[in-house]
C-alpha cells in the first residue's frame, strides 16, 4: 500500500464520518461545523486529483462564505431543536433501506467492473511546473465565456433576491445622512455668545 | 495507486448518504439544505475524478459553475428561510401545513 | 458577426439591468414606468427573435449556444407569454401594495433563464440556464413577504427543486463520464459509437429523467405542483404554470433527443411510465378540489402527461405535436389564472371554486371567455385544445401504440368532469355576492385578446401547426 492510497483511505473514512454526522446530529451548529469538516477533506482529494484551483476555491467559498452564511442564520433565527428531531428514529429504518439500497445499485454500475484500474488506465502525474489555474484560465474566458457571462447573471438575481426578500425599512432605525452631514454651515453647529467678561469677585 | 472507481464509489456513498439525510430530516429544513450541498459535493467528486481521470479540464470547468450556482442558491434558499421564520416562528416542515389536499 | 444570433438574450439582459437602475430612481407612484419598460423590451424581443425564425441553424461561442428555427420559436412565444402574464398581473400586485419593480426584473431574468436553456448546445448551458429560471422563479413565489402560504410555497418548492437539479446533475455527471464531453453535439456522436457503454449510459439517463420530470412536474415527482400553485401569489402561479412549460420542452427536446436520441428506447418506457401516471393522478385528483389554483394545478399534471405522449412517440411529427401543445397549453393555462387574478380583489382572493358561481350574471363577456378556456382544456372542439390532444393522439397511433391512445382518450374525458362543473357554477348558480367586477382595461384588453387567440387557433390551427413543422424538419 503506496503512501498515496493511504492519504486516499483517511481522507475518505474521515469524508464519510462527517458526511454521516451532519444528517444524524441534534444540533443544526453542530451539522454545519461537521459539514465544513467534510468539505475541507474533500478538497483534500481534490488535490490529490490535481484539482488544486478547486480545491482551494472550496475552502475559501464554500467554508469561507457559504458555511458562514449557514451559521449565521442558524444562530439568527434561534431555533428549538428538540421537536425538530421527533420522527427521527420512525424515519431511520426507512431512510437507512433507501440509501443502502440506492447505494448497492449504484455500486454495481460503479465498481470495479466498468471504471476499475483495468478499465480505465490511470494518468500520469503532472510536472511539478504544471500550473491547474493556468489551465482553467486559459478557457474560462475562451470557450466558457458565454456559461461565465451567465453564472455572473445568477449571482446578479441572487443578490437582488436575497435584498427584495429579507431586507426591511423599520421606522425605528438610526441612520445617517451624509447629505445632511456635508451640507453642514458653521452656524449650524457652533453658536457664539456674546457675554460680560465676569468680574473677578474679591 | 487508486483508481477512478474508487472516487466514483466515494461520491456514491455520499448521494446515497444525502438522500438518506432528505429522508431522515423531512422536519428540519436546514439539515435539509445541508443534504443538498452534500448532494451537490458528490457530483463535485464525480466530476473532478472523470476530469482528471479522462484528461479533459471541461469538468473542472463545470465543478467550478456548479459551485458558483450553489453559492447563489444557498443565498436564496437561506433569505427564504428567512422569510418564512419571520412568517411562522417556526422551520419544522410538519407546521407547515397550511395548503393540503 | 459571432454574436449576431444572440441578440434577443443580449437586448433582454441589458434591459433588465436598464429596468433594475431605473426603478432604483422612481417613486411608487411612477411605478408604472418599470411596468412599461419590462413589457417593451418583452416584445422587442420577440420580434427580434421571430425574424430569426428563417436562419440556419448556427452553432456558436465554441459549441456552447445554438440558433435554430425552433428556438427562435419558443423564443417568440415564450416572451410572448410572458407578456400575457405581465399584464394580468399588473392590477394584482398594485392591489396588495406589492408593485416593485424587482417583480419585474426577477421576471425578466426568469425569461433570460428560459432562452438560455431554449438555445442550450452543452450540458453545461443547459445546467446554467435552468438554473437562471429557478432561481428567480425561488425569489419570486417568495415574493409577498407577509404571506405564510406563499413563504412555505416557497420552501417547499425551493427544497424540491434544489433536489431535482441534484439529481439531473448526477445524470449530467456520469454522462461526462460516460462520453468524455458536455457539447450535446458530441455526446450525440460518443453514444452513437458502438461500445460497452451502454449499461453506464442507462445509469446517467435515470438521473436526467428524473431531474426533467421534477421539473415538468410529472407524476411520481409532482408533490410540489400543487402546493406551489395553491400558496403563491396568483400572478407568480400564472407565470410558472405558462411559460416555464414551453423551457422544459426545449430542455426535454435538447437532452433526450438530441443528446441521447441514440437511447430512444430507454427513455420512450420512462416517459410512457411518466405519461400514464400523470394523466391518471392529474385528472382524477382534479376532480377532488376545491381551490381552483389547486384544481388548476393537478389539471397541469394531467397536460404534462400529454406533453410527454408526443414526446415519447419519437417522431418529428411527435415533436411538433407536442411543441404545439406546449405553447397552445401556455397560452390556456394564463387565461384560466389570469381569471382568477380578475375576480380577485384586496383581501379577497377569489381561488375557491364557488367564487365562481354565478358569473354569467355578473359579467357575460367574462364568462363566455371562461366557457372558452375550459373547453379547451377539457379538448372540445372547436376550441385549440381539441386540435393540440388530436395532434398528440395521431402521432402516437402513428408509432403503433394505441393502448396509449386510448388510455389519453379515457382519462380526458373524465377530466372533463372538472372543466364541465365551473361551467355548470358559472352559468346555472347564484352569485353568492353582488360586488361588481372591478376589471381594470389592460385585464380586459388581456383578457379578451387571450380568450379570443384560443377560440381563433382552434378555428385555424393550420398556421401554428404548420410554423410548428416547419422548424423541426
Amino acid at each position: 500500500m503506496g503512501f498515496e492510497r493511504f492519504v486516499f483511505y483517511v481522507f475518505a473514512v474521515i469524508l464519510v464520518y462527517a458526511a454521516a454526522r451532519v444528517i444524524t446530529v441534534r444540533n443544526p451548529v453542530h451539522a454545519v461545523l461537521h459539514l465544513v469538516l467534510a468539505f475541507f477533506t474533500c478538497a483534500g482529494l481534490w488535490l490529490l486529483l490535481e484539482a488544486e484551483f478547486l480545491a482551494i476555491t472550496l475552502v475559501l467559498v464554500y467554508v469561507g462564505a457559504v458555511m458562514v452564511l449557514f451559521l449565521f442564520v442558524v444562530m439568527m433565527l434561534d431555533i428549538n431543536v428538540s421537536p425538530l428531531r421527533e420522527g427521527f428514529v420512525k424515519y431511520l429504518p426507512m431512510g437507512f433501506v433507501v440509501a443502502l439500497l440506492i447505494f448497492a445499485e449504484m455500486f454495481m454500475v460503479l465498481g470495479v467492473k466498468n471504471f476499475g484500474a483495468q478499465a480505465v488506465a490511470i494518468p500520469e502525474r503532472h510536472g511539478a511546473d504544471y500550473s491547474n489555474t493556468r489551465e482553467i484560465g486559459n478557457v474560462l474566458y475562451t470557450d466558457y465565456v458565454y456559461p461565465f457571462e451567465i453564472a455572473s447573471v445568477i449571482l446578479l438575481v441572487a443578490i437582488i433576491a436575497a435584498i427584495a426578500l429579507t431586507m426591511r425599512r423599520r421606522p425605528d432605525t438610526r441612520s445617517q445622512d451624509p447629505v445632511a452631514q456635508v451640507a453642514v454651515r458653521r452656524e449650524d453647529r457652533v453658536r457664539l455668545v456674546k457675554m460680560k467678561t465676569e468680574e473677578k469677585s474679591g | 495507486m487508486i483508481a477512478l472507481s474508487d472516487y466514483l464509489i466515494l461520491g456514491a456513498i455520499l448521494f446515497g448518504l444525502s438522500v438518506a439525510g432528505i429522508f431522515l430530516n423531512r422536519k428540519n429544513v436546514i439539515i435539509l439544505l445541508m443534504a443538498i450541498e452534500l448532494m451537490l459535493l458528490a457530483v463535485n467528486m464525480n466530476f473532478i475524478a472523470f476530469s482528471y481521470f479522462l484528461g479533459d479540464i471541461a469538468g473542472q470547468v463545470f465543478v467550478f459553475f456548479i459551485l458558483t450556482v450553489a453559492a447563489a442558491e444557498a443565498a436564496i434558499g437561506l433569505a427564504i428561510l428567512v422569510v418564512l421564520f419571520r412568517n411562522r416562528q417556526t422551520i419544522n416542515v410538519d407546521d407547515l401545513d397550511t395548503m393540503k389536499g | 458577426m459571432t454574436f449576431a444570433p444572440l441578440a434577443t438574450e443580449i437586448f433582454l439582459l441589458s434591459m433588465a439591468c436598464i429596468i433594475l437602475i431605473v426603478d432604483v430612481f422612481l417613486r411608487d407612484e411612477r411605478r408604472v414606468l418599470s411596468y412599461a419598460l419590462a413589457q417593451l423590451t418583452l416584445l422587442a424581443g420577440a420580434l427580434i427573435s421571430w425574424s430569426m425564425l428563417g436562419n440556419e441553424t448556427q452553432v456558436v461561442l465554441h459549441g456552447t449556444f445554438v440558433s435554430d428555427p425552433m428556438a427562435a420559436l419558443l423564443k417568440t412565444s415564450i416572451l410572448l407569454v410572458t407578456v400575457g402574464v405581465f399584464m394580468y398581473s399588473r392590477s394584482y400586485l398594485v392591489e396588495r401594495d406589492i408593485f416593485r419593480g424587482e417583480f419585474y426584473v426577477l421576471g425578466l431574468f426568469a425569461v433570460l433563464g428560459m432562452l438560455v436553456l431554449v438555445s442550450a448546445h452543452s450540458l453545461l448551458t443547459i445546467y446554467l440556464g435552468l438554473e437562471l429560471l429557478s432561481l428567480s422563479l425561488y425569489a419570486l413565489v417568495a415574493f409577498q413577504r407577509d404571506s405564510a402560504a406563499a413563504s412555505e410555497a416557497a420552501m417547499k418548492y425551493f427544497v424540491l427543486g434544489a433536489l431535482a437539479s441534484g439529481m439531473l446533475l448526477y445524470g449530467i455527471s456520469m454522462l461526462y463520464g460516460a462520453t468524455g464531453s458536455l457539447d450535446i453535439g458530441e455526446v450525440a456522436e460518443a453514444i452513437a459509437l458502438p461500445g460497452e457503454q451502454g449499461i453506464i449510459l442507462v445509469f446517467a439517463l435515470c438521473f436526467i429523467v428524473v431531474g426533467l420530470a421534477f421539473k415538468f412536474g410529472a407524476v411520481p415527482f409532482h408533490m410540489w405542483v400543487p402546493d406551489v400553485y395553491h400558496g403563491a401569489p396568483t400572478p407568480v402561479t400564472l407565470f410558472i404554470g405558462s411559460a416555464p412549460k414551453i423551457a422544459a420542452f426545449a430542455m426535454a427536446m435538447r437532452l433526450l433527443t438530441e443528446a441521447l436520441g441514440g437511447l430512444y428506447g430507454s427513455w420512450q418506457d420512462m416517459l410512457t411510465i411518466l405519461a400514464v401516471l400523470s394523466l391518471v393522478i392529474g385528472n382524477v385528483i382534479a376532480i377532488a378540489q376545491t381551490n381552483i389554483k389547486r384544481m388548476l394545478a393537478y389539471s397541469t399534471i394531467a397536460h404534462v402527461g400529454f406533453l410527454l405522449l408526443g414526446l415519447l412517440a419519437g417522431t418529428t411529427e411527435g415533436f411538433s405535436a407536442s411543441m404545439f401543445y406546449a405553447i397552445t397549453y401556455a397560452l390556456m393555462a394564463i387565461g384560466g389564472f389570469g381569471m382568477v387574478i380578475l375576480l380577485s380583489r384586496a383581501g379577497f382572493e377569489a381561488d375557491r371554486l364557488d367564487d365562481f358561481k354565478g358569473l354569467n350574471d355578473r359579467s357575460p363577456w367574462f364568462a363566455f371567455m371562461m366557457l372558452i378556456l375550459m373547453l379547451s382544456m377539457a379538448g372540445v372542439p372547436p376550441t385549440v385544445g381539441f386540435y393540440a390532444k388530436l395532434a398528440v393522439l395521431q402521432a402516437v397511433i402513428h408509432v403503433d401504440m394505441v393502448w396509449l391512445a386510448v388510455v389519453a382518450v379515457f382519462f380526458s374525458i373524465i377530466g372533463a368532469f372538472y372543466y364541465i362543473r365551473i361551467v355548470k357554477l358559472m352559468y346555472f348558480d347564484a352569485p353568492e355576492g353582488d360586488a361588481p367586477l372591478a376589471v381594470s382595461p389592460d385585464m380586459q384588453i388581456a383578457m379578451s385578446l387571450n380568450g379570443l387567440a384560443v377560440l381563433t387557433l382552434g378555428i385555424f390551427p393550420g398556421g401554428l401547426m404548420a410554423v410548428c413543422n416547419a422548424v423541426l424538419s
